[in-house]
């Protein structure tokens, strides 16, 4: 009986959870689709620098992982399919490996692991030290000004970071491991667009597009959940890695489940 | 000039369910300085957190511009809180922004039909009015607490505000640091003339600073009213 009670409550919590997602996520909807004129200019600025830092600069980073992930999926496909006499499939396992799967994924995970870390700390920090309350007293909106614009930035740098971690991942794969096995560039790109239809690009945009969504509304929501302690600021950022960890795997899975199944 | 603030028979208890003052009721109107006088912990900082909408009463009703506070949509709120400006104890600027840009943000997010330019320009010479001397776009962490009064002040002035509240301003502060920023305050108040400061302070040592007409205490949960000029 008591294992029961324990986990309704625990239910019941995960629940609450969910439904503050929702609301910031109603509220950045609001902002973005109603309110876009209010301090246009201001909110405007927060989500150009949101997109700057999450975006253009994990460039770097993204280029070598996604050069090594490329050249460790293509030298494995190399060295299997033509003892399976499926060389062909290169084309196939690389659409299916990297644009249904990994793009989405490790875009994510590495904007959880440098921008969604740095959204909650700093939100935390801006909670902990009255500056949110500070913004609220000059009349404005701290969901507006200050979520609405984390929450769409980090939407259009996973989604622009997916497409990239694809690209390089790919052409990478091929430039490092293809290269010396003799296929011709042409015939790669060839096996590749022909693997390629709408579904796959239109599901890797979608899970890009809500990963993005989840990160910047799962970092916001523990960021300002901190109160008036400066210790909480790094448990915030956990509970943010570990939620947005959780939920963009969960989501990758239902998407995969729906369209692929 | 009319009445701006009303707070209308208003009780507030601390989290232990003390009362900070029971069945208050003040007035202020436009032109007027008012200094609040109250110990620490004795219910000041509730008081403007009140008239920011931050905090809302107990019992009561706190009414700005006649508009009661606790009945106000958040769109409300905000379009009331344009026409006020703050100085809070602790002097909060944000941290990721300069320290111009910290000054120029309610008019930039406010007056959208303002140049970014004219924005920072009017910053520019809030700030050089309170004295800044230090680095417009710098950013504003590691200040000392005079500098961090003075950003917060023109941030308050900027969008020109009817009421202007200042928590604990003179707080370690130097004799002449306190002049500097009562003088802009005081030369603010003469040019606006329909508007109202209203100044906190543990005592009335610095009272002569902005020369107040009414002084109120808060001692013991009540609230005791002195007219000076």
């Amino acid at each position: 009986m008591e294992t029961l009670k324990t986990l309704g409550r625990e239910l019941l919590e995960r629940a609450k959870v969910l439904f503050e997602f929702w609301k910031i996520i109603v509220s950045t909807a609001e902002s973005v689709l109603f309110r876009f004129n209010l301090g246009r200019k201001a909110t405007l600025d927060v989500l150009l620098k949101q997109v700057y830092f999450t975006a253009f600069e994990a460039l770097p980073i993204i280029s070598w992982i996604a050069l090594i992930i490329g050249l460790i999926i293509v030298t494995q496909a190399l060295s299997i399919l033509p003892r399976l006499g499926g060389e062909g499939l290169i084309g196939e396992i690389l659409v299916w490996v990297l644009i249904r799967e990994l793009g989405p994924v490790f875009a994510s995970v590495i904007v959880i692991a440098r921008s969604g870390t740095a959204m909650a700390s700093e939100l935390g920090l801006m909670k902990s030290s009255n500056e949110v309350s500070a913004l609220e007293v000059m009349g404005i909106d701290p969901m507006h000004y200050l979520v609405a614009p984390r929450v769409l930035g980090t939407m259009i740098s996973v989604f622009v970071l997916t497409f990239y971690f694809e690209a390089i991942s790919i052409l990478g794969g091929y430039l490092l491991a293809g290269f010396g096995k003799n296929i011709a560039f042409s015939v790669f790109v060839d096996s590749i667009m022909q693997a390629m239809g709408f579904v796959e690009v239109s599901v890797s945009l979608l899970k890009s597009l809500l990963f993005g969504l989840i990160i910047g509304t799962v970092s916001s929501y523990y960021g300002l959940r901190v109160k008036r302690s400066i210790t909480e600021i790094p448990q915030a950022t956990t509970k943010a890695v570990m939620g947005s960890l959780r939920l963009v795997f969960v989501t990758d899975a239902v998407i995969t489940i729906l369209f692929f199944i | 000039m009319g009445t701006i603030v009303d707070i209308k028979s208003v009780s507030c208890y601390n989290e232990a369910g003390r009362p900070l003052f029971e069945d208050a009721t003040l007035s202020f109107s436009g032109g007027e300085r008012v200094l609040i006088i109250a110990p620490v912990a004795s219910g000041k900082s509730v008081l403007i957190r009140m008239l920011a909408g931050l905090s809302m009463p107990d019992k009561g009703t706190v009414r700005v511009f006649g508009e009661d506070i606790a009945s106000l949509t958040k769109e409300g709120l905000n379009k009331l809180r344009e026409k006020m400006g703050f100085v809070f104890h602790d002097s909060v600027l944000i941290s990721n922004l300069k320290v111009i840009e910290n000054v120029a943000l309610p008019l930039i997010y406010h007056r959208t039909a303002l140049s970014y330019e004219d924005a920072m320009r009017e910053a520019a010479r809030l700030l050089d009015g309170t004295g800044f001397r230090g680095d417009l776009w710098g950013l504003p962490g590691m200040l000392p607490l005079y500098a961090k009064k003075e950003i917060a002040l023109a941030r308050a002035l900027v969008l020109k505000p009817v009421i202007v509240v200042c928590e604990n301003l003179w707080d370690g502060l130097t004799d002449t640091e306190k002049t500097g920023l009562s003088s802009l305050l005081l030369q603010y108040h003469e040019s606006n003339p329909g508007s109202l400061l209203v100044f906190t302070a543990l005592s009335d040592a610095d009272a002569p600073h902005v020369r107040p007409h009414r002084v109120i205490r808060i001692e013991c949960s009540m609230i005791s009213e002195e007219i000076r000029a």
